[in-house]
């Protein structure tokens, strides 16, 4: 029976810089890396695809590389070389062609076809890299051609995937031994941020590399540092030269690409005062092959495009990083208003409704209800300040508070918990305005007012005001919290508002104030005292947020 | 920023006379900045908020925390020029106990001297 391979991005012991070739025999199908050229095909077993059928040829065809473009050569078979079923002696091969050399139909070979589940930047550079673009496009060119595609892919870990991409090439044009790319991190030191050796294999970083080099080529001006150990004698005695026998080291520092001032004719011609970020270097070994004579041509084009390379690579990756930000955000967001969507709890001896109108900043109001063998507790809160660290502070003061009362805790015990956290954490100028009252079925409510806007009374068409309060939860370590009761009769509802309602302002700069929020709970509910501020406020849009919490008691 | 803050001395005291609104963000952030920087030189301060139409949440925190800092510091605040509304604030937070506050800013700096003596 035969097995298959599978075929996917993973398989196979590529780097993904060379494209493949899929082979398929009947049920058999197998991936190659056309990692060398030429590449042989034909029935001899020392060839690098053997096909054992007699059909074929013993040296059947090359596939032979020419400046990364891909073709296949006949080499004179008896039944010849096909590419998509078309009978050929030299032909330039295209992603996706399909290739059969003397056997039809049984077996055949696709070339560097697309992968179906391919999503990373690597595999996608790897697979461009193949295309033709422009003679005279050179290799970095067209990565900077590829990280414009990749962008708009919205790849992630592009940088990871240019560093690399950027050695092959380097090692490819230099035809050095090892390349390493070196990064500032955010206190200046460098940091190896790649290594690549001319086989594709990933290097880490070790004694042997030339720091001493390095860090001169940083310190210079130039464009790109090339040094010959054999020619210039004080470098011989340095530590690694010596050591490890380094013929050739080339260092380019990596400027940050800066704008072009050409409008400004002060500016001194060839002034190098661009920041560094990094180096690319290069090196190989006496026993290895001379590298000192690699031209000057390239060496500038790879300093001039790799740096901008990076600096784009680095772009691409802030802006990943601020996406993700804005998500996460959006994410905590979401988190938070669900933790403060409040499930109302049914009880026999009232009705509980609550409103928020957010202003258009998140905001450090919440109320929460909690029904425990104690009572109804109602909470309204409101964290000074806005924005992220108001709702942060909110969340943390909701949770705290709900498990407290969860847990029975007498109402003083818990602001004074919630006091000392406040204070012991120094959070800074941070505090909130907490009113907790519980209701229990008699109609009795215990209340704990901390510096909130004073609880509304409506009995009979009248408004009471319970007026007994405490400092805000956050201010003072040493404040001491006090409750106090009032009574409610059936019909009666005790209203709790944040400021953000006798705050709201119109378009005079006059405030809602407590004098219209009685008015409009003394003839009407919930929805009236809302109708009641958007009326007022016309159409000035609120600074704070405005939270209405309203019971009913209806014993 | 809808804030502008004049110092001046009397007496050896010093006056800080804020000018606008007292809310969270720039206009709280630059009172601070203002208040630390006067009681570096100085333990006696008196703050006329006779021009301040408006404190929000954040600015009032932004007082009490100034306030209290000072006191740890040995320094002393004292408040005056305080309209209703900030009366009214200052009564249902309860601070109207914590700050000492002067109906008139002559009386606040007498009351440095009368200490001091």
């Amino acid at each position: 029976m035969a097995f298959q391979t599978i075929i996917g991005p993973s398989s196979g012991t590529g780097s993904g810089v060379f494209p493949t070739l899929v082979f398929v025999q009947g049920n058999e199908q197998r991936v190659i890396n056309l990692d060398h050229s030429p590449f042989g095909v034909g029935r001899k077993v020392d060839k690098d695809l053997v096909i054992a059928d007699p059909r074929v040829s013993r040296d059947h065809a090359l596939i032979v590389s020419e400046n990364g473009v891909f073709s296949v050569v006949d080499q004179g078979s008896k039944h010849g070389t096909f590419v998509n079923g078309e009978r050929v002696e030299r032909k330039t091969l295209e992603r996706n062609d399909r290739l059969e050399f003397g056997v039809r139909e049984v077996a055949y070979v696709i070339f560097n076809p697309q992968h179906g589940t391919t999503n990373s930047a690597r595999e996608f550079l790897s697979q461009i890299s193949g295309m033709h673009i422009s003679d005279e496009t050179t290799d970095l060119e067209k990565l900077v051609l590829f990280l414009e595609a990749a962008r708009k892919l919205n790849t992630i870990g592009v940088l990871d995937e240019i560093l690399m991409t950027l050695l092959d090439v380097t090692l490819k044009l230099t035809r050095a031994e090892r390349a390493y790319v070196y990064m500032k991190n955010a206190i200046g030191e460098l940091r190896l941020a790649a290594g690549r050796n001319a086989k594709g294999e990933p290097l880490l970083d070790d004694k042997t590399i030339s720091h001493s080099i390095l860090e001169d080529a940083l310190k210079s001006n130039s464009e790109f540092v090339l040094t010959d150990t054999s020619r210039s004698a004080d470098l011989t005695g340095r530590k690694s030269i010596v050591a490890y026998d380094l013929r050739t080291v080339i260092c380019v520092p990596l400027r940050k690409p800066q704008v072009q001032a050409t409008r400004d004719a002060e500016a001194p011609a060839g002034a190098v005062s661009a920041e560094v970020m990094g180096a690319l270097y290069v090196d190989s070994r006496f026993a290895s092959r001379d590298i000192s004579g690699v031209s000057n041509d390239i060496l500038h084009a790879i300093a001039t495009e790799a740096a901008s390379l990076i600096e784009n690579a680095r772009l691409v990756q802030a802006e990943e990083a601020g996406r993700r930000y804005q998500q996460e955000l959006s994410i905590a967001a979401s988190i938070q208003q669900r933790l403060m969507a409040v499930t109302i709890p049914e009880v026999p001896f009232a009705r509980l409704a609550g409103r928020n109108l957010s202003c258009k900043e998140i905001g450090g109001d919440f109320f929460d209800a909690v029904n425990t063998n104690e009572g109804l507790t109602i909470v309204l809160a409101d964290v000074s300040g806005k924005g992220v660290s108001a709702a942060l502070l909110a969340s943390t003061l909701q949770g705290m508070i709900y498990s407290q009362l969860t847990a029975g805790m007498p109402l003083t015990d818990i602001v004074t918990a919630v006091n000392r956290f406040f204070t012991d954490k120094n959070i800074g100028e941070k505090y909130a305005t907490v009113i907790i009252a519980r209701v229990q079925h008699d109609g009795n409510v215990e209340y704990v007012n901390c510096g909130h806007i004073l609880p509304l009374v409506v009995s009979n068409g009248e408004i009471q005001r319970p007026a007994f309060g405490n400092l805000p939860v956050g201010l003072l370590p040493d404040a001491k919290y006090k409750s106090d009761h009032c009574q409610l009769k059936p019909g009666d509802r005790l209203v709790l508002v944040t400021d953000g309602v006798t705050e709201a302002e119109n378009a005079h700069g006059d405030f809602f104030e407590d004098s219209r929020l009685e008015q409009a709970a003394k003839t009407g509910t919930l929805e009236h005292i809302f109708t009641a501020i958007s009326t007022f406020c016309g159409g000035t849009p609120l600074n704070d947020d405005c939270t209405v919490v309203e019971l009913l008691y209806t014993g | 920023m809808s804030l502008k803050i004049d110092t001046r001395k009397s007496e050896g005291v010093t006056i800080i006379s804020p000018q606008g609104r007292i809310v969270f963000g720039e206009e709280a952030a630059a009172l601070r900045e203002n208040l630390k920087r006067t009681l570096e030189s100085t333990r006696q301060v008196v703050l006329n908020l006779a021009g301040v139409s408006y404190i929000d949440s954040g600015g009032l925190g932004t007082l009490v925390g100034v306030y209290s800092s000072a006191r740890a510091g040995g320094a002393d605040i004292k408040l005056t020029g305080l309209g209703q509304r900030l009366r009214d604030v200052l009564q249902i937070t309860k601070l109207a106990t914590v700050f000492e506050v002067y109906d008139s800013e002559q009386e606040a700096v007498a009351t440095f001297h009368r200490g001091a003596a």
